[in-house]
């Protein structure tokens, strides 16, 4: 005997005056579920998606235990793109870790950098300067940008809206210019160090990102205009994939995810970094934790991201941009050129590496998927004993089954989407 | 059968009704071991629609895919080379662009993917990792998909930029330029892998694996060797 | 040159030297065991359980690390999680650090509290002839995942885990546990043998437990080849696979 729980799609639809659909409810059939003989149901299906797959956003394998077009059971499998950072940061210097971070979430490299070498001066109790902690805001809140642009684009192209795809990624080619200009590559940024930055801003800098700004927001309302309060959209992405509060938090969850739950958690507001307390923006907190409020989440994120840029474009101050200590800073290249003593400095510096106290340090910032760890552990040495990362993506993925059993098919690939899932994370 | 080919001293254009075949070599006509002029011609048109008209197969698995995306994208527009149209199947594919790290757990899926492409089929290796297996020497990673897929082009970089992807992809359209698709030897080819295991012999495998490159013995990174007067309590044995 | 030559007896002597020990204000050594800053939770957990902790740490300026024997883990975690003035409802990571050497195994359980913006961070000390600990699946779902990587990364066994199997490597891998500070960092096979391993397997023919019990109830036969039974060097505590 099998049980069936039937959902009735667009039943009682809200309709705003002008008869545009505002919001329309997903509502499971009134009475109690009702048991089907198994010779009505008919055989289940085990079928298998991926890991080569367009909708997974990665090698992502899923395993459907299908009843005709409804998930009974999924099993995901993962593990198809583990590259060992972790054990691979245990042989590099705390330095040549930071190539590695962008390799692991390379949707929002600067996050991952910026995390990390957080994690590691928290360590070594490095406080950096000023112009670092404003520059590395700047950095990651372009990047969270960056990340839910992607988000948006691929989710909109799983669900079928081609074009915002299009405009999204044309938005993402700015940033890919910006990030070229100040650390030389599109993706693997690789721009932090212990103690500061790879370089400082380049000129001009500053003000390609404020005309990506200001180009962005009309983008960003145009691709509202699309989505929002379309009745396709609305359809499918309304009451789908529901997580309630208490289980988003008891999973794990973070990020929009956790946010669209109605869970009001942002490391930014609750453990406050690099003066964050001190910027004036909001968190958007959903309430049904479906992947329509996740959406709204992530589109206001973006809106509040660039307030967040434009404020701290404007308190920008000068100064260094490394922390003024030779035991983790190189020397600069006109002193290493002209001087012997600095000659000698660097040398030290990069062929025996920088040295961290014994100790260890779990710390973590609100990355655009959600809660990015970094858990270093050290014994004096120039490298770590243990590198964790702790990938918001591994966690969010393993709620997956909890969302879609006993939702349809199509709602399997909606619901991955929604999740914001990058694979380099989760398998690390 | 007028299309039988020429000897090789007649030289293009000239066309033998009827001329004695050399002892042993195949029947004539377009697939005959001769090339000829109008072999040639036809050659040409076969791969000039070969050519622009590629249909790939996106496999990308990390950083690389995502720069391959931003090849199809607007701005580095895949579509000018006719290969707008992503084939998700590798049944309809004839040229898989395999982007990414791949782990030996994803080796499999990728041998499988090539050997249902149907042939002819090409392969572009994206990026350091597929290449070579990049920054990723450990116990997990395949240190270069040329050791499970044979490899026509490799397009290094991490990940490469979109220009270099293209020039992978020219170098491709070179390559079939130059291929002779009627020929006997070509149509009569079959690309099979072995059953189970590398197409290549163990200690080629062995080598392509192998830590290279100037540094590998002196610097500590390679985890090779622990190097310098002072042995810290950090540098690990690999 | 003079002031080139200071700068690099400061640095030269520094990076000898070392960063001093880490503290987030920057005033020099963390202050001696037992005048470490206070914790709400640390202080009430010793009055819950008393032997129960076994000790308290401060790193990183900020950071407060609690040790408890691996046996009264699940208690001391329930604890945490229930009582509405420390309620940790999150955990935030569950990971293992090996040190190598012989040294014992740390399970390091990272926690926070939502409703009272608390971190805690819990160890328990395993030796590595014995390296079982209870599972907090029940406890928190997100430790599902998370065990299991520990598993397959370190080799410790979470009893009572539902479905505790490797996660991030292949069924079928033989070499031992990857984060192991024993397990070189190219793995235990030449890559030739890794490669054929690798291609040997037929991901299709490999289901977990989870879906053969769907195959099970659905009344379908499956062959010998597909049914996954515990593979050499899965293990705990066997570093190498035989083959």
């Amino acid at each position: 005997m099998l049980k069936r729980v039937v959902y009735n799609v667009l039943r009682n639809p809200e309709l705003a005056p002008g008869g545009s659909l505002v919001h329309a409810p997903v509502v499971p059939v009134q009475g109690e579920a009702y048991e089907v003989h198994e010779d009505i149901a008919g055989e289940h299906m085990l079928i298998n998606i991926g890991p080569q797959h367009p909708a997974t956003h990665g090698v992502l394998r899923l395993v459907l235990e299908l009843d005709g077009e409804t998930v009974v059971r999924c099993i995901p499998h993962i593990g198809y793109l583990h590259s060992s950072f972790e054990k691979l940061g245990e042989y590099r210097d705390w330095n040549q870790i930071v190539p590695l971070t962008d390799r692991m979430d390379y949707l929002a490299p600067l996050i991952y950098n910026c995390a990390y070498a957080m994690a590691v001066e928290k360590l070594m109790g490095i406080e950096v300067t000023e112009r670092c902690k404003v520059v590395r805001v700047i950095c990651m809140e372009m990047d969270r940008i960056f990340s839910h642009l992607l988000w948006l684009g691929t989710t909109a192209i799983d669900l079928g809206a081609f074009t915002v795809f299009l405009y999204t990624f044309q938005q993402r080619e700015k940033v890919y210019d910006l990030h070229e200009r100040f650390t030389g590559a599109r993706i693997t940024t690789s721009s932090t160090r212990i103690g500061g930055m790879m370089a400082d801003l380049p000129p001009g800098w500053i003000g390609q990102l404020q005309e990506f700004l200001d180009n962005f927001v009309p983008v960003l309302d145009e691709v509202e205009t699309l989505l929002t309060n379309n009745a396709i959209w609305i359809g499918r992405t309304q009451g789908v994939g529901e997580i309630s509060a208490a289980d988003a938090v008891n999973f794990g969850l973070s990020g929009p995810n956790l946010r669209a739950s109605g869970v009001d958690y942002d490391i930014r507001k609750d453990r406050p970094y690099y003066d964050y307390e001190t910027y004036d923006f909001d968190v958007p907190v959903g309430e049904h934790g479906d992947i329509y409020d996740r959406y709204l989440c992530r589109m206001e994120e973006m809106r509040q991201s660039v307030s967040l840029l434009r404020q701290a474009i404007e308190r920008l101050p000068g100064g260094p941009i490394n922390v003024d200590d030779p035991r983790v800073i190189l020397p600069t290249k006109t002193a290493a050129m002209n001087d012997m003593e600095s000659m000698i400095h660097h040398f030290k510096v990069v062929m025996e590496g920088v040295r961290a106290p014994v100790g260890e340090s779990w710390f973590s910032v609100e990355s655009s998927k959600g809660e990015l760890g970094m858990y270093v552990v050290s014994d004096g040495g120039a490298k770590p004993v243990r590198w964790r990362v702790r990938g918001p993506s591994f966690i969010n993925i393993a709620a997956l089954p909890h969302m879609i059993e006993g939702a349809l098919l199509s709602d399997v690939i909606a619901v991955n989407a929604s999740l914001d899932i990058v694979l380099g994370e989760i398998d690390r | 059968m007028g299309l039988t080919s020429g000897s090789p001293d007649t030289g293009a254009g000239a066309v033998v009704q009827g001329g004695a075949e050399p002892e042993g070599a195949p029947q004539g006509g377009v697939f005959s071991a001769q090339p000829s002029f109008l072999t040639t011609r036809l050659d040409a048109v076969v791969n000039w629609a070969r050519q622009n008209s590629l249909w790939p197969m996106p496999f990308g698995t990390a950083c690389c895919a995502i720069e391959m995306m931003a090849t199809a994208a607007a701005r580095y527009d895949l579509a000018r080379f006719g290969m707008e149209r992503m084939s998700f199947s590798p049944r309809q594919a004839d040229l898989l662009i395999c982007a990414g790290r791949v782990s030996y757990k994803m080796a499999p899926v990728l041998r499988r993917i090539w050997e249902q492409m149907p042939s002819p089929k090409w392969a572009i290796s994206m990026g350091a990792c597929a290449s070579s297996g990049g920054v990723f020497d450990v116990y997990s990673m395949v240190q270069g998909i040329d050791t499970i897929i044979p490899v026509d082009v490799y397009v290094p970089g991490c990940p490469p930029r979109p220009e270099g992807l293209i020039y992978g992809i020219l170098m491709i359209q070179e390559k079939i330029r130059q291929s002779a698709p009627t020929s006997q030897d070509e149509w009569n080819a079959v690309d099979a892998l072995p059953e189970a295991g590398s197409h290549l012999p163990t200690g080629v495998v062995n080598h392509l694996s192998a830590p290279f490159g100037n540094s590998t013995n002196q610097n500590r990174a390679s985890g090779l060797v622990s190097t310098g007067a002072v042995v810290r309590v950090s540098d690990r044995r690999p | 040159m003079t002031a080139g030559g200071d700068a690099f007896r400061q640095g030269a002597e520094g990076l000898e030297r070392g960063p001093l020990p880490s503290d987030a204000g920057g005033e020099g050594a963390a202050p001696p065991a037992g005048e470490l800053p206070p914790h709400p939770s640390v202080d009430a957990l010793r009055e819950e359980f008393g032997a129960g902790v076994l000790r308290h740490e401060l790193v990183a300026g900020d950071e407060h690390i609690v040790y408890v024997p691996p046996a009264h883990n699940v208690e001391v975690l329930t604890w945490l999680r229930d009582t509405p003035a420390h309620r940790y409802d999150f955990l935030q990571d569950l990971t293992a650090v090996d040190y190598g050497g012989g040294r014992p195994i740390q399970v390091v359980y990272q926690l926070w509290s939502i409703p009272n913006r608390l971190n805690l961070r819990v160890k328990c000390e395993l030796p590595l002839h014995a390296l079982e600990i209870e599972t907090v699946y029940y406890l928190w779902r997100a430790a599902d995942w998370l065990e299991r990587e520990v598993f397959d990364m370190f080799g410790v066994v979470f009893t009572g885990h539902p479905d505790l199997r490797r996660i991030l490597m292949p069924y079928n891998y033989a070499e031992g546990h990857p984060l192991r500070k024993d397990f070189p960092l190219r793995g235990r096979f030449s890559r030739a043998e890794q490669t054929r391993r690798a291609l040997s397997m037929k991901t299709e023919d490999h289901y977990s437990p989870q879906e053969l019990e769907l195959a099970h109830a659905l009344g379908q036969a499956l062959p010998e080849v597909m049914v996954e039974g515990p593979v050499q060097g899965d293990a705990p505590g066997i570093g190498i696979g035989a083959g």
